[in-house]
This record gives structure tokens, C-alpha cells and sequence, in this order.
């Protein structure tokens, strides 16, 4: 019989690095606490830079599990040291003794609603990204009379000490200017706004898609923090910001506001990190042994990570650590046992 | 000589390579948290006095820095010390305490 | 009774009578300096409150509660409580004793310092009669009590924690030997009068040590060696007092009626301030009571130690103390000497400003702030209007302003906003960093918008804002009211329909809410009819500043967050469901890191309306 290994997460991380370890001959034990595998993934609508649909992504992934023991709506109720095993209890009364433990548990959105001066779950015409992937993954838009002046919040509760997040979330740049875009095809005649602290479009076809929307969607590039969100009567937006290359402070009356929620670490971490005895950092991620040379190894045997849980990622370094936790841990379980 | 009707005129180019700027390393010494600023703007954007001056704490700390006091010290005179901007810094910017360091460290000139 | 020494005089007097005309001649001079080191105006002020009857009764009343029988503390932990007033008052009884028996026996020494507290050593006892079995009697037993409670002291010195206190001060060399020679005082004495209780009369406890100890006590050369011993004790005592922490005791009669006169701290060190500092008893209460003091390297700028470095002149520590304090006014809510702790610092940090600001304040701009109604003269008033004023921060935290509107809606309350295109900030922050004067200029402003809006009431929802408003506005014809107390009566009066959601709540007191403006009732009384309250573990007066506080310019972030920890832990103690407080600031450092959802006071209200 193959040897088990526990993957704690059942987001692209999880069922990647899933998929690699059955290849290798093992027979991985994927936990995912919600109701459907595929993590933030799966509620997303299209991905950056080109646009494909997150489903093509995703889809064939989630249809490949053959191999693969995997749980939703399961949670690890307890992981306890055992010589040179772990026994993972979970929450569905089953457990199982392995020598490998993968946690791929990803990160939480930002609950947006912590920046209260920007007024989401208070004003209605406060949306964040994901809900406008749903929406756009729906199709079931919110009804507003006029939608004519959208702006697109940047770093919000990313690269902020007072929302207990310091570190930049990585992917929010491109995802507003790609859904800048997006809802620019939606709503021609309206103006978009995106307001940036530092625009960083790192990875490959970022920088042409920032350009595309600069030159082909007329995007407005608004070098500046909102500091507040104010409403009218009507429901009608205020937002106060500074167009700092400008130098002056700005008004602008919005008929929609999107907040580009960051990447906060997951809220489980701490407890996860408890029960095996790791650390977590400052920020609230996992610390792998080393950030270039080692990133799926943990300070302890038998701990491995992949994807965001040890930080912000893309898609496509996320999957790619799956690949690399994967042969890790073939690697670990291929050492001969010390006596 | 032939007279291309060129004249020797002040350069305005920032000079920001050779010039030592004392005072703004007193502030420092007094406020560390001066050097924190990414000039995002939410001071600016949130700023009590900003809705009727031109008061902008992110000019004035630019400015410190780069030795061009002069330019934005008149604005600190509008400050209400509300808070505010304390309260929206991302970095955490004691920015009250910074205000107030300022006005120890650097002298307004008297005839403005 | 009949004088025993005729000659009414032992050199063994001497260092008594020394420490104490040093001590009164200390005391009468320092009195002097206090009294001329007032401003003509508050040395008026206080000459007139010694002869208004009221303040009379009131200073009397006072000095009895606070320096005798110390009630403040009994109430806050009754093992001090009794320590101190065992001791004071069982002293000062002692020496009432002493001069009612002088008088009711041999007058004419009266006007011999020594000889009321000498006075056993002096006479001798013929009869037994009711009458000197009285006084013995009473004698002996203020002298037990005060033997107990050097005893509690003693244990204290040592094992603080016994007696409820986790953390106490150092004490100085002076303060050393102020301790050990009050602490021998009363042993002295009890040894003393035993060896003559043969001769002069004695009761429970003189009479006893002089029987167990008879052979060895009826040697007259040790009679004097007893007595010797005993008035070195009270002199020693006497001498050093004015450098040391016992200054407080003669301080604190001073203090008492300055302090009910209302005069104002105007100096660190002078006046007024001069004899808060001398009445700082260095008890360390204000060190527990400091939020700050849960990082170590903050426990060094508690009050005590504030004071101490402005008696010793130590000037970059106490700017430090002054500004980094948060100002939440605990430590004095909780001081047994009522020391004006913000005052003193704020004093400090005026002083400071005036001193070393080189940008001097331009506030010109704020004479074209648009009136909040067109300026049609005169104004109507109107006595139903609100003029609701959300303030700076609320600008920050939407769901104020718009759960008071919702809640002034529901009750159909007419209201304008005075501040929703910006404000002039109401002058509070400012004056916490020393600014007074620039203050006042926004307080004038201010004023002249709010008078002119022809509201009789203005509605705040600011506990920062409020308390300045209240205290500095001065508003003719205008009513000030906290959302908390304005909601409470609008409940009281039926006017809102509200359900009980049944939600268990926390409510946190703001500091300039609560412990500045004793308003603790009216939210509390409001929360009860919307969920269930429970308690925190320290609320009303000892609640913890969240941390956010505008009061500390120096404090940074990152060491504010342990504070605001704190402050939560001691609400969440019995698991509410939500945090309730009623101060933007507080809502906002608590949302950082509160495990539960914190909620604005009028959030709750309209989020249960019927």
C-alpha cells in the first residue's frame, strides 16, 4: 500500500500538490474545511494578465483526483508527534498516521469592513473585489440607477500597520486594472478610477495590461491613498483622497467604489502552527526554513508548505511551489528513517 | 566676446546630491518616524485644515527632506493637531508628535 | 494626678522639641512661598473660599476624610485603608489626648511644646480614679491601634502583594530613615510609658510590659534612656519629614482647601502645583492604575514619578513623563491626594510649547467658515433644533454619524449637521499638546457658528470633543449633550421604539467621557434596554484607556497596541458579544484588535429599532 500524506487546504495549492504526490506514487489525504474545493479560486471569475476564465484553471484540476482521498467541510481537530509520525485527527472522527504533513491553507481576504472610513457593509455602493467577481461570475449585477464614476481602492488592509498588514498583497495592483477593465466593458461611458499608492506590475504582461488599460480603456491613474469615504442623501459617494504627483487634495462623487481587499494571513495559521509546534512570523504567515532556498520546509520534520500560506503569491507561483513541495517531500520520505 | 544673450540665472534643478541637511537629521533624531513616509497622501486627503489651506503634511515632510523648508513651513501654521491624519497613516506615522518636532527644529521666517 | 518632675523640664526633650519647631518653621515658610508664588487673581480666589461657610464645612469635612481617617482608600482596599488610618488618626488622638489632659490637669505647662506628649513621663498618678482610668485607658488603646497598623506596615514594606498592591516605588535614603524612625515612634513610646506606668499609671498595655518587666524596668537610669530614645525617634522623624514622602501629611492640610477653592494648576512647580507635589505621598497607586505600565519601560512615567522628577528638577525626564502620558486621568481618579496628574502635565507641556514653537499658529482662515445656517439676523432660537456635531475622527468612522441620524430620525427630532462639509476641530487636541491659546481661537470660532445656527441643543458624539465643549465652550443659550445622555432621555421619554436583541455587551467608559464628565449611567442605562449588559473586569472610573488616546504626543504605534490588548482582555473577561463604547477613537483602536465585533453606542440603538 502507498504511503499517506496529509495536505491541509484544498485550494490550488492543496489539490496541485496533491495531484503531484499521487504522480509520485503516494496517496495524499486532502482536508478542506468549506463545502468545495478550489479555494479563493473558485469563487474568482477571470484571471490576470490575459483575462482567461479562472474555471479553465481550475476545472481540470478539480476533475483529476483519482488517487486522491480528499474531505470538504473537514477540519484537523488535533496533530500529535508519534516517534517519527504525525497522527492527524480530524473532525469527521477519522485519522490517519503519516510521515508528511503539507499545509497548503492559503490566506484570508481582508475584511474590508476594518477600514471603516471607506464605509463597506455601511454604504451600499461599497463593493470589494471578490464581490464584484461575483457579480461578474453571476452576471446578477447590483441594481443602481447610474453608474457613471467608478473608482477601484488600492491596498486595502495591504502595506497598512493600522489594519495589522504590512507586507504588499502582491496581485491587487494588476487585479484592479484588470477589473478597471473589465468593468469599463460593462460600462463604456463611465469613468474609472484607479487610486494607487505604488503600482506594481511585476510579472510578465502586467505592464501591457496596465498600458492596454491606460491606452485602450482610458483608465484615470490616480497616484494617491483614499483617506475617507463619505455619502449623500441619495447614496452617492464622496471620496477624499490626494493626487500626490499633482500635489493637490481631491473630491470626487462616485456612483461605485471597489476596495481591493489584500491577502491577510489565515486566521487558522496560529492554531495549525500550535499544533506542530511552528512558527508563524510577524506578519502571520508561515516562516519556511528560507524564503529563497527552502520555501516548502518548516523548521520542523515532516512539515511542509506551499502557496500562500507562507505568503502572498500569484496563481502561478502558487502552483508551481506545489510542484516543488510535492518533490520535497518525496525526497524526505525517500531518506532512510534514522533509528 | 560675442553676447548670446545667455545670463548666468540661479539653476532650478533640486540639489540633492551634496548638500547636507542638518536640521532634518535633528528631526529625525527627534521623530524617527519622519523617515517612514511613502507619500501616500491619506494625511493630505483627510486633513482638517486641508478642506480651507493648503495645508498637505506629505509636502511638508518632501520638502523637510529634500532641504526646501521654506516652501511648506507656512502650512504647519494652519495644523489643528485633530489627529486625523494619525489616525489614516498606513505607516503608522506618529504624525502629531512629527508636527510638533517640526516646529522645535526648524524657525519661520519672520517677515512671512 | 499631680506633676511628678517639678522642674517640668529633661534635657531628654530636646531633639523632639528640635525636629519639631524645625518642622513648623519648614512648613510656615514653605506656606509663605506657596501663597506668594500664586497670582494675585487665584490668591484671592483661595482667601475668599477660607471664609465662605460652605467651603469652610466642606475643607473641615475634608481634611477629617482624606488625612485622617483616609475613607478614599479604605473604600479601594480596606488592609491600607486601615494601615493608614490606624495610624493617622490613632496618632492624632493620641495627641489630642495628650493636650485634653495637660489642659484638664495642670494647665499652665500647656504653652510647653514637649510637655502634652511627654506628659506620663511628667506626672504621676496618686489614686486610681474613673476619670484618669478613662484617659489611660484610651491612651493605651489609640496606641494599640497604631501598633497595628505599623504592623500591617511593616509586612507591606516587604511583602507588598499581600496587601493588594503589585507594584509599589523605591523608596529614597530620606524616605529610608523617615520610615524606620516612624516605625520605632510608637514601640518607643509603648516602652517608654511602660517603665513609668509603675509610677505615673498606665492601663492594658503600658501596665503589663511594666509588670513582665519589673525588675529591669524599676532601675531609674534606664527610665531615662526609654524616654531619651523614644523623643529621638519623634525627632529624627521630625527633622527629616520635609525631605521626605511624609511631606504629604502637613502638605495635605494645604492641599485641601487650594484644592476646593478650584484654583487651577498654572505652573509645574509653583503655587498650587508646588503643594500637589509636596502631597504626593509616593503610595505607587498611579503605577498599577497606569495603562501604560503594561510594557516595563513604561513604568517609570507613572505620576509618582513624574512628581518626583519635578521636585528634583530632573527636566528631560519629566518633559518625557509629560508628553508621553496618555491622558486618561485614571492614576488621579484613583490618587488618595486627588494630585492633578493631566494638569500638571499639561502645565508642563504649555510651558514647553510657549518655550521652543517657531511656527506660531495662523488660524486666520477659519473667519470664512460658512455658517452652518444662512445668517439671517438675528437668529431665531429654536428650542426644539439640534445641531448635531460628529467631529474630526467621526469623519473616519461613518457608522456614527449615520446611526445618530438614523436614531434622530426614528425619534423625529429635527437636527442639522454642523460639521458634514468639514469642521473646525473643537480645540480639544490642541490643547492637550499646550497649545492654550491657539485653542481658544478655535474654541471662538466655534462658538460664534454654533450661536449663530440658532440650535438650543448641541449634540456631540465625540467623547473628546464633548468634554472640551463642556468645559471650555461656555455656550450661551445652548445646551451641550452627549449622544449617550440625549438617547437615554429620548428612551426615557418614549420617544424611541427599541427591541431587546438580547446580545450580550460590554460597554467601555472613554476616559474623557467617563472619568472627564462622570457620565457612566445614561449608556448603560440604554444598553440594558437593547441587550444585556455584562461587566467588565475594571469599568466605571478604573477603566482602561483603549490606547488611541490624542493625550500622548510621544507614545508610539507599535507601543499602543499593547494598551489597547490590555483593555480588552479586561472587557472580554466575561465572554460579551460585542465591545459597545462611545467615543470614535476608542472604536477605532479597539477594531484593530478586538476578538469580538465593537460597536458605536448608537450603532446599537439603531441597529434594534423597532
Amino acid at each position: 500500500m502507498s504511503q499517506n500524506v496529509v495536505v491541509i487546504g484544498g485550494g490550488p495549492a492543496g489539490i496541485e500538490a496533491s495531484r503531484r504526490l499521487r504522480d509520485l506514487g503516494y496517496t495524499p489525504i486532502l482536508i478542506e474545511k468549506t463545502p468545495v474545493l478550489g479555494g479563493h479560486l473558485a469563487r474568482w471569475d477571470r484571471l490576470f494578465p490575459e483575462g482567461i476564465e479562472a474555471r479553465t484553471v481550475l476545472d481540470p484540476m478539480v476533475a483529476d483526483l483519482d488517487g486522491i482521498k480528499y474531505f470538504t467541510e473537514t477540519e484537523v481537530s488535533s496533530i500529535n508527534r508519534l516517534k517519527d509520525t504525525w497522527v492527524v485527527k480530524l473532525s469527521n472522527g477519522l485519522s490517519a498516521q503519516v510521515r508528511a504533513i503539507l499545509l497548503t491553507t492559503g490566506f484570508d481576504l481582508f475584511k474590508a469592513e476594518k477600514k471603516e472610513e471607506y464605509g463597506y457593509g455601511i454604504y451600499e455602493r461599497v463593493i470589494t473585489n471578490a464581490d464584484l467577481e461575483d457579480w461578474f461570475k453571476s452576471g446578477a449585477a447590483p441594481q443602481f440607477d447610474a453608474v457613471n464614476v467608478i473608482g477601484f481602492v488600492h491596498c486595502v488592509g495591504s502595506r497598512d500597520e493600522k489594519a495589522g498588514n504590512r507586507q504588499c498583497s502582491k496581485v491587487c495592483c494588476v487585479t484592479a486594472v484588470k477589473q478597471a477593465c473589465e468593468i469599463k466593458e460593462k460600462f463604456p461611458d463611465a469613468t474609472v478610477y484607479c487610486f494607487y499608492m505604488d503600482l506594481r506590475m511585476f510579472g510578465r504582461k502586467y505592464e501591457d495590461l496596465y498600458l492596454k488599460a491606460q491606452k485602450d480603456y482610458g483608465i484615470r491613474f490616480v497616484r494617491g491613498r483614499v483617506s475617507e469615504v463619505s455619502e449623500d442623501n441619495d447614496g452617492h459617494l464622496f471620496v477624499k483622497a490626494e493626487d500626490t504627483l499633482f500635489g493637490k487634495p481631491l473630491k470626487i462623487k462616485m456612483d461605485l467604489l471597489v476596495l481591493m481587499a489584500g491577502m491577510a494571513p489565515a486566521a487558522d495559521n496560529h492554531q495549525l502552527a500550535r499544533m506542530v509546534n511552528i512558527q508563524t512570523g510577524e506578519d502571520g504567515f508561515y516562516l519556511p526554513q528560507s524564503i529563497i532556498g527552502s520555501p516548502c520546509t518548516s523548521s520542523r520534520e515532516g512539515i511542509f508548505f506551499a502557496g500562500a500560506a507562507t505568503g502572498p503569491k500569484t496563481l502561478p507561483e502558487t502552483l508551481s511551489e506545489a510542484a516543488s513541495a510535492a518533490l520535497a517531500i518525496d525526497r524526505y520520505l525517500k531518506t532512510p528513517q534514522k533509528k | 566676446m560675442i553676447d548670446f544673450g545667455y545670463g548666468l540665472t540661479p539653476s532650478s534643478t533640486l540639489k540633492i546630491e551634496n548638500v547636507a541637511n542638518p536640521a532634518f537629521e535633528e528631526l529625525r533624531q527627534r521623530e524617527p518616524d519622519v523617515a517612514k513616509c511613502i507619500a501616500c497622501g491619506s494625511c493630505t486627503a483627510s486633513c482638517s485644515a486641508g478642506v480651507f489651506t493648503e495645508m498637505s503634511l506629505r509636502r511638508v515632510i518632501l520638502s523637510l527632506q529634500r532641504g526646501r523648508e521654506k516652501e511648506t513651513l507656512p502650512m504647519l501654521q494652519h495644523c489643528m493637531l485633530c489627529g486625523k491624519c494619525l489616525l489614516v497613516c498606513p505607516r503608522g506615522i506618529n504624525t502629531r508628535h512629527l508636527i510638533l518636532s517640526i516646529g522645535k527644529v526648524y524657525k519661520m521666517e519672520e517677515d512671512r | 494626678m499631680r506633676e511628678r518632675i517639678l522642674a517640668a523640664y529633661d534635657p531628654f526633650v530636646l531633639p523632639f522639641v528640635f525636629g519639631m519647631t524645625f518642622v513648623l518653621a519648614y512648613c510656615l515658610i514653605a506656606l509663605v512661598k506657596v501663597l506668594l508664588q500664586l497670582n494675585a487673581a487665584d490668591r484671592r480666589k483661595f482667601a475668599l473660599s477660607l471664609i465662605t461657610p460652605t467651603t469652610i464645612v466642606k475643607n473641615i469635612r475634608d481634611i477629617f476624610c482624606d488625612c485622617l481617617l483616609h475613607v478614599k482608600l479604605w473604600k479601594r482596599n480596606p488592609v491600607l485603608g486601615y494601615m493608614h488610618s490606624s495610624i493617622a488618626f490613632g496618632w492624632f488622638m493620641i495627641i489630642v489626648i495628650g493636650h485634653i489632659e495637660t489642659i484638664l490637669y495642670i494647665p499652665e505647662r500647656l504653652h510647653r511644646l514637649y510637655y502634652p506628649i511627654f506628659y506620663r513621663y511628667f506626672m504621676e498618678e496618686q489614686n486610681t480614679t474613673l476619670q484618669g482610668s478613662f484617659f489611660f485607658f484610651l491612651m493605651d488603646f489609640f496606641l494599640l491601634i497604631i501598633l497595628s497598623g505599623i504592623t500591617i506596615a511593616i509586612i507591606k514594606r516587604f511583602r507588598s502583594r499581600i496587601v493588594g498592591m503589585r507594584r509599589t516605588t523605591k523608596l529614597t535614603l530620606t524616605d529610608r530613615i523617615g520610615l524606620y524612625s516612624l516605625w520605632a515612634i510608637f514601640p518607643l513610646r509603648w516602652i517608654a510609658e511602660g517603665f513609668t506606668a509603675g509610677v505615673a499609671g498606665g492601663s492594658f498595655m503600658t501596665v503589663p510590659i511594666n509588670w513582665i518587666l519589673h525588675n529591669f524596668m524599676s532601675k531609674p537610669e534606664n527610665i531615662t534612656v526609654a524616654w531619651w530614645l523614644y523623643s529621638i525617634a519623634l525627632g529624627t522623624f521630625m527633622t527629616v519629614l520635609p525631605f521626605t514622602r511624609y511631606m504629604h501629611i502637613p502638605s495635605e492640610i494645604l492641599l485641601v482647601p487650594m484644592r476646593n477653592a478650584g484654583l487651577p494648576v498654572r505652573h509645574t512647580r509653583k503655587g498650587f502645583a508646588l503643594t500637589m507635589l509636596y502631597s504626593c505621598p509616593s503610595c505607587g497607586v498611579c503605577i498599577d492604575a497606569c495603562p501604560m505600565g503594561v510594557q516595563k519601560k513604561n513604568v517609570k512615567d507613572a505620576t509618582v514619578y513624574m512628581v518626583r522628577n519635578l521636585k528634583r528638577r530632573n527636566q528631560k525626564r519629566s518633559l518625557e513623563i509629560a508628553e508621553k502620558c496618555l491622558m486618561c486621568g485614571k492614576c488621579a481618579a484613583l490618587c488618595q491626594v486627588q494630585m492633578d496628574a493631566c494638569g500638571l502635565r499639561l502645565a508642563y507641556r504649555t510651558a514647553q510649547e510657549k518655550k521652543t514653537n517657531q511656527i506660531p499658529a495662523d488660524f486666520s482662515y477659519l473667519a470664512a467658515v460658512e455658517p452652518i445656517a444662512p445668517a439671517v439676523e438675528p437668529v431665531a432660537l429654536d428650542d426644539e433644533k439640534v445641531l448635531y456635531y460628529a467631529g474630526c475622527m467621526s469623519s473616519l468612522t461613518p457608522v456614527i454619524s449615520r446611526s445618530v441620524q438614523k436614531v434622530l430620525q426614528s425619534a423625529g427630532v429635527r437636527y442639522e449637521l454642523m460639521d458634514k462639509d468639514g469642521s473646525i476641530c473643537c480645540g480639544r487636541p490642541l490643547m492637550l499638546a499646550g497649545r492654550q491659546e491657539e485653542a481658544q481661537q478655535l474654541i471662538a470660532q466655534n462658538r460664534k457658528l454654533i450661536e449663530a445656527s440658532g440650535a438650543r441643543i448641541l449634540l456631540v458624539s465625540c467623547a473628546i470633543c464633548y468634554r472640551i465643549f463642556k468645559e471650555h465652550y461656555a455656550l450661551s443659550g445652548v445646551q451641550v449633550w452627549h449622544y449617550t445622555e440625549y438617547f437615554s432621555r429620548l428612551i426615557r421619554e418614549g420617544k424611541l421604539q427599541l427591541r431587546n436583541s438580547h446580545q450580550t455587551l460590554v460597554y467601555h467608559d472613554p476616559c474623557d467621557l467617563g472619568r472627564g464628565c462622570g457620565i457612566y449611567d445614561a449608556p448603560r442605562a440604554a444598553l440594558r434596554t437593547v441587550g444585556q449588559l455584562v461587566p467588565a473586569l475594571k469599568e466605571r472610573k478604573e477603566s482602561i484607556c483603549c490606547g488611541g488616546s490624542v493625550g500622548s504626543l510621544t507614545l508610539r504605534y507599535e507601543d499602543r497596541e499593547p494598551i489597547t490588548r490590555n483593555a480588552i482582555d479586561n472587557l472580554t473577561a466575561n465572554n460579551p458579544e460585542a465591545i459597545v463604547t462611545a467615543c470614535p477613537l476608542c472604536l477605532k483602536t479597539f477594531g484593530r484588535f478586538a476578538p469580538v465585533p465593537v460597536f458605536d453606542f448608537a450603532q446599537v440603538l439603531a441597529d434594534n429599532l423597532e
